[in-house]
Formats: C-alpha cells, structure tokens, sequence
C-alpha cells in the first residue's frame, strides 16, 4: 500500500519531495526483495539528495516564503541511510567497489553536519566501508576504515549514543561469513517548535524492539550490537544558517504584525488623512506578517529505523535457518517479531542480510559477493 | 493613481506569465555541462575519456604491432570503482569498446570475456558440434586467446569546507601484456567539480 501510494506521488507528487518519495518506495522494494529495483530508487534519491545545484529561485522562494518549498534533499543522517541501503544493494549485485564507494558517501554526507565535531561518528558505514574493502582485496585501506569504525564509535558513545563500548562486531572486524544487519525501531520525527514554530527539532519515536537475538539452525548465536544510532545522529546535526533566517523572520513577524496592529489601533482614534494614512500602513505591515512564513521545513524521512545493528557469524557454507528474535530493552522477547528465514552461505565469499523489526516480512535477497 | 495601475497591472500580469510559463523535454548536446548539476563524472567525460583513450592506444601502435597476417587481440577486464560515488561502469566500459573498435577496426581482435559472453559462445558451440544447429566448418576453430587486457580504475578526492567542495576523479586505464605482465600502455582522464552549497541546504 505505502509503494503505491510512493508510486503514484512520484508520477503527480510534487516535484521537491520527490527524493523523499523514492527512498520511501526503494525501502518497500528492498523489503520485498525487489533488490534492483530498491538500488535504482535509492540511486535516484541519492542523486538528488547529492546534488549542491540550487537555483536563484527556488532559495528566493525558500527564504522568502515557505521553507518546504524547496527540494528535499534530507539531512546528513538521511543522506547517510540512503547511501547505506545503496551500498547494500550494490553489494547484493556483486559489485564490492560501488558499494564502498556509496558507503564512502555516506561517510561524507555525515561530514555536512554544521557541528564539526560529530562530523565522523557513523561506525557503520566506516565498518562497512572495511569489509568492502576486504572483499576487494584492499587489506591497508579495510585497516584504516576499521580504524575509523572503532573511533567513530567511541566517539559516538562518549557523546550520548546508544551501543555497546568494545563492540564485538568492531572487535571482529573482518570475522564471520554470515552477516546478519538489523534495523530495530523506529526513526526520529522533526517537528517544529519555537513561538512561530520556526526551529526544527528531532524527537525519538517509541518501538517495543531495541536489540535482536540471532538463532542459526535453532541454536543461539549471539545478540546484535549497535553500530549506528539514527536518533543520536539526528539529533547531533547542529544548528543551521536557515535556522537563523527562520529566527530573523519570526522576529520580522512579530514585529510587522505587533506595528500593524498598533497602527491599526491608532487610526481608529485619529481621524482624517493621518488617520487613513495609519490604516494604510497598518494594514499593509499586518499583511505582510500574516504573509511571511516561518514555519521550518519539519519534512523527513519517516521510514527509518531507530539504529541499524550487526552480529557476525562463522557458519557452515549451505542452507541455514535463521530466527530472529527482536527484543525490548528489558531482555523481553516481542514473538510478534519474530522472523525465521532460510539463509545460504557461500563456499566462498561472504552472505549478507538485511531484517527489519516490523511483523510479518518475508525474507531479504541474499548476497554471495 | 491611474498611471500606477497599469504598471501594477502589468507587473501583476508578468508574474503570473512567469509563474504558467510551461515546462519542456528537449534533446540536449552530450557534450554540454549537465544542466542538472551534480558534482559527478558526466555524459561529456564519459564521451570525452573514451575517445581519448581510443586514439590514444590507436596512435601507441601497441595493438597494431601484430606481424603481417596476424591480429593482436585483447579484451577488457575491469573498471574498479575506488571514488567515492557509485558509477555504471558498463557505461564507460562499453563506450571505450566502442570507440577503440571505431578507431582500431578490423587490425585488431577485439574479444568478448564476460560471463555472458562466454556462456553464450560455449552452448552455441556445443549446439553446432552436436549438431542441435547448423554451422560453416570453415568458421570452426579455437577460442580466441587475449594477447592484452585493458583494465582501469577510478580514483576520486573530495575536499570539503562548510558551503564549499570539490571533487576531483581520476580515471586512469592501462593495457597489460598477458604474457609478460608489462604494461604496455597506460592512460588518463582527469576531471575536478567546484559545488558551493545554497544557504537554504546548509
């Protein structure tokens, strides 16, 4: 139902929401297993969400009028979920280097936070970015990117992200030949708040799953650890400089709309040309602040997960049964969630699988890189 | 008044003509900057780094060196992605093919070593053998043997400063000897992007 919602938006949506719309449908392909079609979406959202061109325009519109006039282009966190469902998708057609090179656009997209020092926080991708490397045959460029993995995460978790210190996944590094990739919860929601609802803010949503227990071939394997925190992630962009041309129109807004007002008040004790002159010009300020918007572009991406987990594992090459068993924060099993695939192992190579905490799903392609 | 309202007027009415003007498709020059923007390798350096390329290793004489009567052959391996932006490289690759069969014609061999390609060859070799299909024995021979692969990578740095970045890409290509691993050719394109964010983005 959301894909032919995304579908038939994309075909009569508007035009700036339109790398909004095919992340939204690229994740119901990737669920679906429609891997290819997921890579194509996602491609095109990040195509968009890449691209600095603004014309005059459209930031003339944006400052002047709505914000959410402009085209979406997603928040550095945003830009980096989109570059890892690409990376995976290029992964599961066998093509290691285009995969890193998304991962490495992620890494770059979550450098474009404004607050400098959470520009390289995103263990995932930086992990990812390793093993890609590894499967390319690049052992001092993996080296280096594991490296930055383990930094990224302490960094993170020194600054209020959830996971785990001494990562058994980050430990691993290059380990296991199965690797399980959990998307647990729910992603963030951006609201406007402020008297004029002029600053966007970022607010976890509440999801029963916080972690997941794997089972292979009915014996437990091991629980999934954090790598990325999409809410921290959000929450961490830093101030933006449309943040403050939002202050400086709400400050023009009350102060328009409160002269107006007054001015408006005055006519209606003068009387004559003065009069008619206050009315005027009250009339016209209090226009002009009715007219000027400076609501914040509260558009997001509403499908993402709350954080993106992994567990490694050494398997057997062949057919395994994997369960997965999401878990609340208290150690309590959801069997709501509960999902059991069937999942190969190469004699060469390694797998790679994608679930995501949501009833009722049926399996994720497999990769065999 | 009256002389204000008619140049409110028409500014009104200019405005609303800007505002219905209509959108278009049109057909645009490959070679042309992509409208579009975006700080990636673009139609133009496609087109422009394949036809370097092909008269470049046309005018080496690497694969026009063959004795008289015989043809060297080569095929292309791999384009290896190490920038920092996913790319179709079959787009590239099959483009290079294409320019260096333009440029080399029939003096060269120019073979097909892709998964597909060899499948395609092996069952319709064994249709013609086994007779499944019919085939010229005159055609009958061997699998050609590749005297050079031409294989590439794509490099790419990314310097980025609060509103400013720049991209440059490195494409080099180099053709190796298959019997004596020496590179016998190697080539280059290099491209570089200026972007500057709008302060609406940032």
């Amino acid at each position: 139902m959301i894909a032919d919602f995304a579908r038939q938006k994309i075909t009569d949506g508007d035009a700036e929401n339109l790398a909004l719309v095919l992340n939204v449908l690229a994740q119901c392909e990737l669920m679906r297993g429609r891997t290819e079609d997921a890579r194509k979406y996602f491609g095109e959202a990040g195509a968009i969400m890449g691209n600095w061109q603004t014309s005059g325009g459209e930031a003339f519109s944006a400052i002047v009028g709505s914000e959410s006039s402009k085209t979406w282009k997603g928040d550095p966190y945003e830009k980096a979920m989109n570059a890892f469902y690409l990376g995976l998708t290029y992964l599961w057609r066998g093509e290691p280097d285009n995969a890193r090179a998304a991962f490495k656009k992620g890494i770059l997209a979550d450098a474009e936070v404004a607050d400098e020092k959470y520009q390289a926080d995103n263990a995932l991708l930086f992990w990812l970015a390793g093993r890609m490397s590894l499967l390319m045959g690049l052992r001092d460029d993996a080296a280096d990117f594991f490296a930055e993995a383990d930094k990224a995460n302490a960094f993170a978790l020194d600054h209020g992200a959830r996971g785990d210190r001494g990562n058994p996944v980050l430990v691993g590094r290059d380990g296991g030949n199965l690797v399980v990739l959990v998307e647990c919860g729910m992603g963030p929601e951006k609201y406007a708040a402020g008297g004029q609802e002029e600053l966007a803010r970022f607010r976890p949503r509440w999801h029963p799953a916080a972690r997941a227990r794997v089972w292979l071939d009915g014996r437990a394997v091991g629980e999934t650890s954090l790598l990325c925190d999409v809410d921290y992630q959000a929450r961490t962009l830093g101030g933006t400089e449309m943040e403050g041309i939002r202050k400086g129109k709400a400050v023009f807004k009350t102060a328009t709309t409160v002269a107006g007002a007054v001015l408006l008040h005055q006519a209606m004790k003068d009387h004559g040309d003065s009069a008619r002159t206050q009315a005027i010009v009250g009339g016209g300020l209090l226009l002009l602040g009715l007219l000027t918007s400076t609501e914040a572009d509260v558009r997001h991406w509403p499908t993402l997960p709350a954080s993106v987990q992994a567990l490694t594992v050494d398997a057997a090459p062949g057919s395994h049964r994997l369960r997965i068993q999401f878990l609340e924060a208290s150690g309590r099993a959801l069997p709501d969630l509960d999902q059991t695939w069937s999942v190969t192992v190469p004699e060469r190579g390694e797998s790679y699988y994608l679930f995501r905490s949501l009833p009722g799903l049926d399996r994720f392609p497999k990769a065999n890189p | 008044m009256t002389m204000r309202f008619p140049l409110f007027s028409c500014g009104v009415f200019a405005f609303l003509l800007t505002a219905c003007a209509g959108t278009i498709d049109r057909r645009i020059d490959p070679d042309e900057n992509d409208p579009v923007g975006g700080a990636v390798l673009q139609s133009q350096d496609i087109r422009t780094m394949a036809d370097r390329m092909a008269r470049d290793i046309a005018s080496s004489g690497v694969l026009t060196s063959a004795p008289r009567g015989e043809r060297v052959s080569f095929h292309i391996t791999s384009l290896r992605n190490d920038s920092g932006d996913p790319i179709d490289k079959e787009i590239i690759l099959t483009k290079i093919r294409t320019e260096l069969q333009r440029a080399l014609g029939r003096g060269v061999q120019v073979l097909d070593r892709s998964a597909e390609g060899l499948e395609a060859v092996q069952q319709e070799r064994a249709a013609k053998r086994n007779g499944s299909v019919a085939g010229r024995e005159s055609a009958r021979g061997n699998v050609a043997g590749s005297d050079y692969a031409l294989k590439g990578t794509i490099k790419s740095r990314v310097q980025q400063s609060g509103g400013l970045k720049s991209v440059y890409y490195l494409v080099t290509f180099e053709l190796t000897d298959l019997e004596t691993t020496e590179i016998a050719w190697s080539g280059d394109y290099e491209t570089k992007f200026e972007s500057e964010k709008s302060v609406i983005s940032r």
